[in-house]
Formats: structure tokens, C-alpha cells, sequence
């Protein structure tokens, strides 16, 4: 029971094939290349010998990356709660009967089209400079040190400017999920006398909950592959406190001659992302469907 | 059928297009003076930028056949080696006596130069640097020794000079002097660890006085641990936070030049290097230096100096003849005069030339080669050994000298298995 | 009722427009560091929010030399306006073909999941195999990096133009087919204007990723002279040693063209993005 291969079908293929075969050739082809990478001792240059499972035995038993993760991790879960938290009230104020409603809707979304390397470098001559002398003037204990150079808090200075960055956008999104939901059915809420606050929960929140498996998705995704802010605010220090795993695959991996075991990192890097942007998804989904 | 061609033909002219459009973007700008043969120079030196401006002109000019280009890019290690994955070679690269140079020559990318009769003007010291930085002895020559550096403490002369502040000789000379120039209202030391490597510069001029040079091939052929070695060094360079600037962490290496430059501290523990940039700031400000004095007995002192750069060859470089002209140029004793004059330093040729004024302190050590190289030169940066400083500097808890040092011994291992086996392999051959 | 909906929400609007300093604080601290000279730099509260003495633009003439501007904006334009050309080209019609094939194919459907998949992947894993195989290929270079873009969004815009596809009905293809035109052709001619919208978010979402990106540009050409704007303020981060004004002066200049282009198409930016999140 073959179908005929019509005209249409022809010039799909004709179309689709170039296409797949540039997303294999610098997407699939260097991935399994990284695979194959992560089991030698490669330095990038060189010689190298096959090592067997070696990394990946090595990566759990590595103090360093054992930090790295829990670093990245713990920037991520807060990063994505503050911003979907942070962006959720922005957009419920930006939606709401307020005057200049497109410019500060345009002014609240700049943070996200400014360079994420060049705002650090702007946050980082803030975070030494600015804010100690603040603290210095207004003797406020906590500004007068920078932030940055504090081996407990400095994942905080980047979280900020994370933060920052990333609410931009996240509103936008929650405000045209805001406006999916039809006047009428707050009209009738508003009717039957409900308050404000059980209106956001009981009304709002269940009609934008696809945008916000959206948002959780994808916020999850880019903080966890931070990188531009750990360059130019930190540079991973005080004490490698702020590693994230993308700047250590970058800093060792090109820098520093470990390509073969930083592949390896790369791996289970990736599966982790998988992972969770599964778990996020199906979990998201069900409550969707509960609502 | 024929609408199947127009099809096609739509699809091939879109795909030229496109073609058209990449092959415009790739065609680099290939210089036009393709006559002359290219020799190209990559320096990890972006702070000597304007030295070599000036001798790549002076070498242009003088020579119709050869063209040279340097390039002194920022974070070049980076970029260089980013180059190697690509495979993209320079002819010759300007990079420190280091890990680095060790790991390329382990990779079999540089030339053997010794047939260049430069190499018969170099120190022999250096040269024997070079030696030791192979992790297996080679036979051959595959790096020309340019510049040294020496580090220890530079100071503020004039401040020196107006409280009568002497030079202190011993570890307990120097803590009884940072004391005294804390006494009269002046912080001693600047640091600015915010960037981890200047964690290295005491370091390494401590370690240098208080360990065998060779402590790392003998922690590698299994006969030394570092807890055994590191012990003094890491508590030294502990108290040296008493005489800092509170919060180091929060500066950095351009932070602590301009600080020292204006006046803030009387002292900073780095190395030659540092001087242009301190200059850069104040350019009449009076600098000298000494040797750190790690020990209890001046005798046992030495001074920490390296080689700072060096040029090495390509293996497979194409125009042996022109990068042997451009080495011979470079090392003529006005190119280095050149070079001096802008970065300071000391050259690593034999022959008449001034130690700069503000190595001056010094000058004892280097004539008498009481010298000994940086041991960080031996540490693989990946383990990121100053990142490690840095993290034992913060750790205020009572165990943290032995956290740090029995971290650095199984760290060790682990950066280095494969160079350990090999080490061990070649001692049983 | 009509009245009460009418009524502006005045302690809301000026709690927001309050808000608006985070925004404007760093931009305002940048802006005045760069015009300032290097002696002005004083630790006090006072003298660091303090207006320049003059506004002279002397930093900003310097920076422009030292990370030689004009050269990085021109690579900077030249990369990111042919990715979104070809990524609306050549992503639209895969979008197209895959969401319509579809409909009536296993094979697409499978297509579908292994391009937008794609989307899991970090850069990170491919990172350092891409350097080594686009170099042996002749791409580490400008044209290497927008192939490169066009392959890292194809799983977004893919799923972006499937989804929008949804919105055009089939009987506009099946009119054009019984008139005897070709797929080609209908595609070009009926349905490629019709996702204007999409191409419209395409191209934003598409220009703000590579605009800013500095990763790919520095793994795949860096050394070779060429620059973007990020990756000039990147090389040339030491080179500013402790000049913080110089610095900040080219970290305006490398502000400045993308906030131009905001201010002259902000509704459709914010439009775009939000069209994203609904249709895709």
C-alpha cells in the first residue's frame, strides 16, 4: 500500500532534505562527536588516548564540578521563581487600568534587549563602587562590602542582574497570557462579589497556566545555562563560589586543556536539562488539566 | 516536467544566492601585498602591544620580502588555544615559560630551533627553565628565552625614603616593618585578589624561598607531598592579609596598580610585570623592590623570576628561513633594547644590558643567579590552583591549612594522572 | 459599572512609573561614567551620581578607536540581518513543509520531533566539536557563525511557524492547486505572505538572541580580527586597564544601536514577542 509520491511530496523532500542535513551536520553530528570526545583524554590539540568511563567517573567524584552544579542549580530555582513571581505581579500591574500603559510596558522591556555581557560589566562597577559608597555614607552594614567579593553572597549580586534581565521578557509573555482571558468572566466574578485576591486565584491564575509552563520552561532553561554574568561579573570567583557549569565547560574545556573531560560534563550536562525540562512539562500539563 | 525544472531552477537559484552570500563572508581580506612572504606572531603579552607595534614597523621596514604581524590579543592563552582546536596555526607564538608551554610541546606542535645560532646567546639559566618545564626530557632546543621577570615586593621609594624605612631581610624583619608602617598611618600592602591568579604572586615568591624548585616533578615521581612542601607557604601568605586592605576580594589586579600608584599602600607583592601598568597611572612615581624575604636567615632567600616571554616555532611552519629572520631580528640587541624600554624587565640575552631602576633591589640576586622559577609554572591550570588560594584565604576555620593542603595533593593527582603515568613510565624505561 | 472601568488607577500608575528607576538607575550610572573624566571619580555618594563636569565626547572618540567600532557594528549588522533573512526563509518554508507533512505523514511527524528537540540541547556539548569541525570546513568565520544561528533557532522557529500555520486554512492551497500551481509557487506566492505576523516575531526573537550573543562569536572566530560588538567589549575589557570611563563609554556605544532600533520599533517588538508566546 505505497502512496504515490505526488508533486507536492517531491518538492517537500526537495525542501525538508537540505534542511536536515544542515541541522545534522552542526547540531546531531557534533553532539555524537561530543560523546565520542567525552571518553578520551583529549586537550584539544594533540594526541589523545580513549579512556573508557574514566570522566564520568571522575565528574562525580569532582569536588569542583560537584559545586558547579549545585551552584547552577541553586541560581536556577531561585532565578525562576523570583522572575515568574516578579513578572507575574509586573504583568498583572502593566494589564491593569493604569495611564501610560505603553511606555512603561516599552521601558520595562529594555533590560532584555541590552547585551547580557555589557550590563554585567555596568552591574559590576556598581556592585564595587556604588553601592559601597552608599553604604559607606548611610552606614548600612551590608552595602559597605561589595557584594561580588563575598564568598556567601556574591551568587546574589548575579542573581540580581539575572533577575533583572530576564523579567523583561517574562512579563511580556504573562501580560498577553493576561489578555487572553475574556472581561466578561470578571465582570461575573466581580458580580458575585469575590475579592481581588481570590479572583487572581481562583479566575486568573487557571487561564494563564499554560503561560506559565511557558515561562517556567524556558526561564529554567536560560538560567541554567547562565554564562554572559558569570564572565563578566565574577569570573566564577570569590573562591569559585559562583562557577556555573557552562562557564566551567568553556573556562576548562577551551582554556584549560580538560576537552575530553569536560565533554563529559557537556553529557550529563545535557541529559540534565532534558530531564528536567521533561519533568517541568508533564508536571505542568497535569495541573493544567486539573484546573 | 517543465514545471519540475522551473521548480528546480528556483531551488538552485535560491541556494546560489545563499552561496553566494557565505562565499562573500568567507572571503577574508587576504592583503594584496602577496608577494612578500606572511610571518605571523601571536604574543599572549597584550600589555606589551606597543612594543611590538613598534618592532613589527621597524622589521617591515627594513626587510622587502617578509611581512610581519603581531598580534598581542587580549585573553590570547584563550584564544590560542582556541586556534590550536581549530587548527589554525601562527607561525610563531610569544607565550610564557609555563604549564602551557609544557602541554604544546607535550602535543608535538613547536619546531626544534637549536640549529638558529641565537640560541648559543641565551643565559644559561633560562635555558635550563625551559629544560625543567619538559615534563619528559626532550632532545632539542623549541624555545628562544626573550624576556624575565622577577617578583617579589615592589615599594613606594619616596614613601621609604621620607619615614627611613629599611629593607627588611628576614620574614621576621618584614612582619616587624609592616608593623611599623602601619604604626605611622599607612596600610602596608595592597592585594586586590578579586582576580585569582595575583593569589600567585606571594605565593610564588614565597614558595620559591621556603621549597625545593623542584617540588612538583618530585611530588610527580612520588617522592614529596605537597602537604610536606606548601606547609610554611600557605601559612606565610595567610598573615599577609593582616597587613591589607580590608576585603581584598572585592579589587583587582587594575584596582591594587592604581592604588599602589596613588599612594595607598607602601608596598605590593607582585611581580615586574606590574610596572608599566603602576606607571600607566603615576608615571613619576619612584619604584624599587627586594626579594621576598621568606626566611628566618637571609642566606636562604631567593628570588622568584621566570621566563615571562619566549618565542617558539610552529612545527608545521612553512617559511623556516623567514622565521628565522624574524627571530634573529627580534633578537638583536636594539629590537630588545626596544622592547625593554616600553615592558622592563630583564632579557634573557647574554650581554650588556641595564637591570631597570626599579629591579634595582634586586640587582644582588639576579647577578649572582640566586633565582628560582615561579612554581606555578608547573601547575596545571585547569586544577586552577589560584582559584584555590583564594578559596583557602576566605576559609577563617582552624583546619583550613590542612583542607587546602590535603585538597591540593589529591587534586594533584587527579589533573595530573596522565602525566604521572607517563613520568613514572619514562623513570622505569 | 461602565464609569468604574473607565477610572484610572493613579496609585498603581505612579508606583510603576517609581518602578522605572531600576531600569533607568544603571543606565543613568553608565551614561554619566562615560562622560566623565578619570580624576572626576570620586567614593562619595554625592560625587558618583554627580552630572559630568562637561559633556565632552572625547571617551566615546577614544573608545570607537580602541575597539574600533565602526568595523564591529559592521560585522555585528552583516551577521545578525542575514541570519534573520535566512532564518525566515529557510525556516518559514521547513516550518511549511514539516507542519503540513504532518497532517499526512508518519516520516514528518518524526522530522517535527527531531528539529524541535533540538532545543534541549546546550550549547555547551556542542561548543567544542563545532570549533574543531567548522574550522576544518572553512567556516571559522562570519559565515560560520550564521550558519551556526541558523541551525541553533531552527527548533524554535520551527515550532513557531508550525504552530502559526494552524491559523491559514488548507482550502487557500487547495484552490491554488486546482489552478495548477505548483506547491513552489503557491508556497511563495499565498502562503509566505500570510505568516507576516510570525516572520515579523521571527525576526525580533531571532535578532535579540544574535545581537547579543558573545559565546558562539568568540568560540568560532575570535583571533581571526573580526569582531561583534560583544565580542569587542570582550577583547578589549583589559586594554581599558583602570580608564572605567573609556570603558563605559564603549559599553554605551555597544548599547546604543540596538536601543535605537527599540525605540523606533518597540510595538512591534513587543508585539512579536508576545505573538511568540500565544501562537507557538
Amino acid at each position: 500500500m505505497k502512496k504515490k509520491m505526488t508533486n507536492q511530496d517531491k518538492t517537500f523532500w526537495a525542501v525538508i532534505i537540505p534542511v536536515l542535513i544542515l541541522f545534522f551536520t552542526f547540531n546531531t553530528l557534533p553532539m555524537i562527536k561530543g560523546v565520542i570526545y567525552s571518553f578520551t583524554n583529549y586537550r584539544g590539540y594533540g594526541f589523545y588516548d580513549y579512556v573508557g568511563f574514566r570522566n564520568y567517573i571522575d565528574l562525580f567524584t569532582d569536588a569542583r564540578v560537584g559545586k558547579s552544579y549545585l551552584f547552577t542549580f541553586k541560581y536556577a530555582l531561585a532565578g525562576t521563581i523570583l522572575v515568574n513571581v516578579l513578572s507575574l505581579i509586573m504583568a498583572l500591574g502593566l494589564n491593569s487600568r493604569i495611564r501610560f500603559k505603553s511606555a512603561l510596558r516599552g521601558i520595562y522591556f529594555v533590560p532584555n534587549i541590552l547585551g547580557g555581557l555589557v550590563i554585567g560589566y555596568i552591574f559590576s562597577f556598581i556592585f564595587t563602587y556604588i553601592l559601597p559608597a552608599f553604604g559607606n555614607t548611610f552606614n548600612i552594614g551590608f552595602l559597605q562590602n561589595s557584594i561580588l567579593a563575598s564568598e556567601k553572597y556574591a551568587w546574589i549580586g548575579v542573581l540580581i542582574v539575572g533577575v533583572w534581565q530576564a523579567v523583561a521578557m517574562n512579563t511580556i509573555i504573562y501580560i498577553s497570557g493576561l489578555q487572553t482571558v475574556p472581561q466578561d468572566i470578571y465582570e461575573a466574578s466581580m458580580l458575585d462579589g469575590a475579592s481581588k485576591w481570590k479572583e487572581f486565584w481562583k479566575v486568573t491564575l487557571p487561564l494563564v497556566m499554560p503561560f506559565v509552563t511557558i515561562n517556567l520552561v524556558l526561564s529554567t532553561k536560560n538560567f541554567l545555562m547562565v554564562f554572559d554574568q558569570i564572565m563578566s561579573l565574577t569570573k566564577g570567583g570569590p573562591a569559585q563560589s559562583t562557577e556555573s557549569i557552562s562557564y566551567i565547560i568553556y573556562r576548562n574545556g577551551m582554556d584549560g586543556g580538560q576537552f575530553g573531560f569536560q565533554s563529559a560534563n557537556a553529557v550529563i550536562f545535557f541529559l540534565v536539562i532534558v530531564a528536567i525540562s521533561v519533568f517541568q512539562m508533564t508536571v505542568m500539563n497535569k495541573k493544567e488539566e486539573q484546573l | 516536467m517543465s514545471k519540475n525544472k522551473i521548480k528546480i531552477k528556483k531551488g538552485i537559484s535560491v541556494a546560489a544566492g545563499i552561496m553566494m552570500v557565505m562565499t562573500s563572508l568567507t572571503g577574508c581580506a587576504q592583503s594584496s601585498l602577496s608577494e612578500k612572504v606572511e610571518v605571523e606572531l601571536v604574543s599572549y603579552k597584550p600589555e606589551a602591544v606597543a612594543a611590538f607595534e613598534k618592532i613589527a614597523e621597524r622589521f617591515n621596514e627594513t626587510h622587502d620580502d617578509i611581512h610581519l604581524t603581531i598580534d598581542s590579543p587580549n585573553e590570547a592563552m584563550t584564544i590560542l588555544k582556541t586556534r590550536f582546536i581549530r587548527e589554525d596555526y601562527p607561525d610563531i607564538v610569544g607565550i610564557g615559560g609555563d604549564i602551557n608551554y609544557s602541554n604544546f610541546l607535550d602535543a608535538d606542535l613547536f619546531m626544534d630551533i637549536s640549529d638558529l645560532e641565537e640560541i648559543g646567546m641565551v643565559k644559561q639559566s633560562y635555558l635550563d627553565i625551559d629544560k625543567q618545564l619538559e615534563f619528559v626530557p626532550q632532545e632539542g632546543t623549541y624555545a628562544l628565552p626573550y624576556a624575565a621577570n622577577a617578583a617579589g615586593i615592589l615599594y613606594n621609594k619616596d614613601m621609604f625614603d621620607e619615614h627611613g624605612w629599611t629593607i627588611p631581610e628576614t620574614w621576621d624583619e618584614f612582619l616587624a616593618l609592616c608593623d611599623e608602617i602601619e604604626a605611622s598611618g599607612i596600610q602596608p600592602l595592597y592585594l586586590g585578589y578579586k582576580d585569582t591568579w595575583t593569589c600567585l604572586a606571594p605565593w610564588n615568591a614565597l614558595a620559591v624561598g621556603l621549597s625545593d624548585p623542584d617540588t612538583c616533578n618530585q611530588v610527580n615521581m612520588g617522592n614529596l607531598t605537597f602537604t610536606e612542601a606548601y606547609r610554611e607557604t600557605a601559612e606565610k601568605i595567610k598573615v599577609l592579609l593582616d597587613y591589607a586592605e580590608p576585603n581584598p576580594y572585592a579589587y583587582g589586579y587594575n584596582d591594587a596598580c592604581t592604588a599602589f600608584a596613588r599612594g595607598q599602600s607602601a608596598m605590593y607583592p607582585i611581580g615586574s610585570y606590574a610596572i608599566p601598568q603602576i606607571k600607566s597611572v603615576n608615571p613619576t612615581m619612584n619604584i624599587d623592590s627586594f626579594t621576598f624575604p621568606a626566611n628566618e636567615a637571609e642566606e636562604d632567600n631567593v628570588l622568584n623570576s621566570g621566563i615571562d616571554l619566549q618565542f617558539c616555532v610552529m612545527k608545521n611552519c612553512e617559511n623556516k628561513e623567514a622565521v628565522y629572520e624574524v627571530l634573529r631580528f627580534l633578537y638583536e640587541d636594539e629590537t630588545i633594547q626596544i622592547y625593554l624600554d616600553e615592558q622592563g624587565g630583564i632579557t634573557c640575552k647574554e650581554g650588556d644590558f641595564d637591570i631597570p631602576a626599579e629591579l634595582e633591589g634586586m640587582r644582588a640576586y639576579i647577578e649572582n643567579d640566586r633565582m628560582a622559577d615561579f612554581q606555578d609554572h608547573h601547575y596545571p591550570s585547569e586544577m586552577s590552583v589560584d582559584a584555590m588560594i583564594q578559596t583557602y584565604l576566605l576559609d577563617d576555620s582552624e583546619t583550613a591549612t590542612d583542607t587546602f593542603l590535603e585538597r591540593f595533593d589529591t587534586d594533584w593527582k587527579r589533573y595530573n594522572r596522565d602525566l604521572i603515568r607517563k613520568v613514572q613510565q619514562y623513570q622505569t624505561k | 459599572m461602565m464609569r468604574e472601568k473607565k477610572k484610572t488607577n493613579w496609585l498603581l500608575t505612579i508606583i510603576l512609573i517609581l518602578g522605572t528607576v531600576t531600569v533607568f538607575f544603571p543606565l543613568y550610572m553608565a551614561v554619566i561614567i562615560a562622560f566623565k573624566q578619570p580624576s572626576e571619580m570620586t567614593n562619595d555618594v554625592a560625587g558618583a551620581l554627580s552630572f559630568p563636569a562637561k559633556w565632552s565626547l572625547d571617551n566615546f572618540k577614544q573608545a570607537m578607536e580602541v575597539t574600533d567600532f565602526w568595523h564591529s557594528l559592521g560585522n555585528s549588522l552583516l551577521i545578525t540581518l542575514t541570519t534573520i533573512v535566512l532564518a525566515i526563509l529557510i525556516h518559514s518554508i521547513a516550518g511549511y513543509v514539516i507542519g503540513r507533512g504532518m497532517a499526512r505523514r508518519k516520516s514528518f511527524r518524526f522530522i517535527y520531533l527531531y528539529i524541535v528537540s533540538g532545543m534541549f540541547v546546550p550549547f555547551s556539548i556542542l561548543m567544542m566539536p563545532l570549533v574543531k569541525q567548522t574550522a576544518q570546513m572553512g567556516l571559522g568565520n562570519r559565515a560560520g557563525v550564521i550558519l551556526l544561528y541558523l541551525v541553533f533557532y531552527m527548533p524554535m522557529n520551527v515550532l513557531l511557524y508550525t504552530g502559526y500555520l494552524k491559523n491559514i486554512p488548507l482550502a487557500l492551497e487547495e484552490a491554488a492547486d486546482i489552478d495548477g500551481a505548483s506547491t513552489w509557487k503557491t508556497y511563495w506566492k499565498i502562503v509566505f505572505p500570510m505568516m507576516m505576523p510570525m516572520h515579523a516575531t521571527v525576526a525580533i526573537l531571532t535578532a535579540l538572541g544574535t545581537w547579543n550573543d558573545v559565546m558562539t562569536p568568540l568560540v568560532i572566530m575570535s583571533g581571526t580580527g573580526q569582531n561583534t560588538l560583544p565580542l569587542a567589549q570582550l577583547s578589549f575589557q583589559t586594554q581599558f586597564g583602570t580608564n572605567y570611563n573609556l570603558a563605559f563609554a564603549s559599553y554605551i556605544l555597544a548599547l546604543i544601536p540596538i536601543l535605537i532600533f527599540y525605540i523606533i520599533c518597540q510595538k512591534q517588538i513587543l508585539n512579536g514577542v508576545a505573538n511568540g508566546a500565544v501562537k507557538g
